[in-house]
């Protein structure tokens, strides 16, 4: 596949929980050897987009599609995937959960070994393959689920906030590697929500606002088209409607949920409006 | 078709190696199992004998009040550690109240009272004693025991003054010959029946109990510590993942099940004489429907299972859930255990669970009925059909990869 060729299409993606509406016309495309930010606040909806673009979820409507326009569900060999939890079994050794995630895709042992190898070294963590991740500290299971999602060599690397809660030098080795991987020509989305590390690392950067793009361009794109200073401000001038959930029907909660929430009300002492003062 | 058989193995030897390598594990599927009868049959019989030696032991202090005393009392009772205090006296209440002796009792100053009153050629009497006292207790059996003695005689005495021959009144009914001998069920088919008994049992309530741990750890459990989201992402379709799933959790199982009859096994072959278990007379066609109804109920217990641990948002839910549902198999199988298999009717072959402990009693006796092994296969292949459907049904569903966490 050419660098310039779309890998990744996500067109009017629409995604519903029951009644609530997390994505609503998300539509983008990711070229080959790009990286890409999705960059928003907690609940904006990068995790849910993070899965659908993996295949967990399926879209309520709309379609992810990869390569030459197959649902994504159907193309999941081709993808490697980080999830936010990590998700890595601790009674197992490192290289055991890489080679248990790589013979799933089908890819042989040896040349999983090979590429974890490759990639070990620039983690720093050849050491650690042989010991079981149960007293793994927070950065080493990130480093063992990114060897984990390298190992069979996917075409797009998903990445769910990589270097959420790892200290200043962990944090830098997974971007290091994130930028290995770009000069190696590999395509990357990377979800975060912090913005110095998405101007870093990212070509480009998706901003989701409540289930919804709010602006898809590079760094520099972004600061132009909102006459900001900085990327800081651009973001804050695009993101500025309140977080909330959106509700299919326009309500704010269901029926049923109105109702149980009306029979289990929480009492507090004082409504929000009262002050202490008042009821003395 | 054999990329997918690779990937249920790669996912069920997963599961087994991770699950294995959990010493508590080691201890609730193979120590627990393999130790359980032999500790109940052979540990707890010794414990018990070597107490009841302690008081056969035991020096007791009887006091004996009497209007008449039988002089072969001292013999009698000098034959164990009792220590005997005689007391004349003459009786105006009833014999059993305590009266005055009561707080001797209780204090413990005496063991037990015999009282013994001799009126119109009848031997009254009663026992004054403290039922929450061992010492109390084996001063009354001793005492019971000398009594039975002594009234077997004055019985016999008494037939004898009769004109009557002893032995001809008191047992005019006898069995001859060889008990054993005239039973016509062979060796082999009353080893059936002795085995009947308990391996329905034991299978279906240890094949329930044994998969709740796997079954929870690798759906409700994977899904708390985040690594369902991970496995979800792979080439694997959700069906793969089931039948690894399950086959993870039928190995863990079936190992457990075989261990614990091995131990029940050896400890009834080692509690009893060698003859009294032998080797069930089964034909081979009996042998496979055996193992064909064990792994027909395996499906569905476990699959139901994986589903219900799966549609639980956390271990503590599945727990809660899991945990009391044994109830649905120990109520079949107790009730089971008295259903008489003698012309028994042909619905009770369709009932889930009472039809596999069913069919495995009778295939235990080796009676092999068409009529019934069509019922319960059939019935059997559509509930496993039915649980294995929701199962995958509840492993389908895209809410699972959200966690708590």
């Amino acid at each position: 596949m050419s660098r310039s060729s779309t890998l990744l299409k996500v067109s009017n993606v629409r995604k519903n929980f029951a009644e609530v509406v997390a994505l609503d016309g998300v539509t983008f495309e990711i070229k080959s050897g790009e990286v890409v930010g999705l960059v928003g606040s907690n609940g904006a909806g990068k995790t849910t987009l993070l899965r659908l673009m993996s295949g967990v979820y399926r879209p309520s409507a709309g379609t992810v599609t990869l390569g030459d326009d197959t649902p994504v569900h159907l193309m999941r060999d081709s993808l490697g995937v980080v999830p936010e939890s990590t998700g890595l079994y601790s009674r197992l050794t490192a290289w055991e959960n890489i080679r248990y995630h790589s013979r799933l895709y089908g890819v042989k042992d040896k040349i999983a070994w090979k590429r974890t190898l490759k990639f070990a070294q620039s983690l720093d963590m050849e050491e650690n393959l042989s010991r079981y991740t149960k007293g793994f500290s927070r950065g080493m299971r990130q480093k063992t689920a990114l060897l984990r999602a390298l190992a069979h060599g996917p075409s797009v690397l998903l990445l769910d906030e990589p270097t959420a809660g790892l200290d200043i030098t962990s944090a830098r080795t997974v971007r290091s590697l994130v930028n290995q991987i770009k000069q190696e020509g590999g395509t990357v989305v990377y979800s975060t929500h912090q913005l110095f590390e998405a101007q870093q690392v990212c070509d480009r950067i998706i901003i989701i606002h409540n289930g919804v793009v709010k602006a898809n361009g590079s760094p520099s794109e972004l600061i132009n088209t909102t006459g900001s200073d900085s990327l800081e401000d651009a973001y804050v001038a695009l993101t500025q409607e309140k977080a909330r959930m959106r509700y299919e029907d326009g309500k704010t909660e269901s029926t049923i949920t109105r109702f149980w929430h009306r029979l289990f009300r929480p009492k507090t002492p004082y409504s929000l409006n009262s002050g202490v003062d008042s009821d003395e | 078709m054999n990329k997918s058989v690779n990937r249920v193995k790669t996912i069920a030897k997963k599961e087994v190696v991770e699950f294995v390598r959990d010493w508590r594990t080691i201890v609730a599927i193979i120590i627990i199992p393999i130790l359980m009868f032999p500790v109940l049959f052979i540990v707890f019989p010794i414990l018990l004998e070597s107490e009841a030696a302690e008081l056969d032991a035991k020096n007791v202090t009887i006091e004996i009040q009497y209007n008449q005393y039988p002089e072969e009392f001292t013999r009698l009772f000098n034959q164990t550690s009792t220590s005997l205090l005689l007391v004349n006296t003459t009786f105006n209440h009833s014999l059993s109240e305590p009266l005055e002796d009561l707080n001797r009792i209780r204090n413990m100053e005496l063991d037990a009272i015999l009282r013994l009153n001799y009126s119109d050629e009848i031997w009254f009497y009663s026992i004054i004693h403290l039922s929450t006292s061992e010492s109390s207790t084996e001063a009354k059996t001793r005492i019971i025991g000398v009594l039975n003695y002594f009234e077997s005689n004055i019985t016999a005495q008494r037939i004898a003054d009769g004109g009557l021959d002893v032995n001809s009144t008191l047992d005019p009914l006898r069995w001859d010959g060889d008990v054993g001998r005239a039973d016509v069920a062979t060796d082999g088919e009353q080893a059936g029946l002795i085995l009947s008994l308990f391996i329905p049992l034991v299978l279906a309530i240890w094949t329930f109990s044994s998969a709740i741990q796997p079954s929870i750890d690798m759906t409700a459990g994977e899904r708390e510590r985040g690594t369902l989201e991970a496995l979800l992402g792979l080439p694997c379709t959700r069906n793969e993942l089931l039948m690894g799933k399950w086959l993870g959790v039928a190995t863990i199982t079936s190992i457990g099940v075989l261990l614990q009859i091995v131990g029940l096994l050896f400890a009834i072959g080692y509690l009893a004489s060698s003859d009294f278990i032998g080797i069930p007379d089964l034909s081979v066609t009996a042998i496979i429907l055996i193992i064909l109804s064990i792994m027909l109920f395996a499906v569905m217990v476990v699959a139901l299972e994986l589903a219900l641990a799966m549609r639980s948002h956390s271990v503590k839910e599945a727990g809660s859930i899991l945990g009391p549902a044994i109830i649905l198999i120990i109520f079949p199988a107790l009730f089971t255990q008295v259903i008489n298999l003698d012309g028994i009717e042909s619905f009770w072959f369709g009932i889930p669970v009472i039809n596999i402990l069913l069919a495995l009693r009778e295939l235990l006796l080796d009676r092999v009925i068409t009529e019934h092994i069509v019922i319960w296969m059939v019935s059997s292949v559509i509930y496993a059909t039915l649980a294995a459907y929701y199962a995958a049904k509840q492993f389908k569903r895209e809410d699972i990869v959200t966690t708590l966490s």
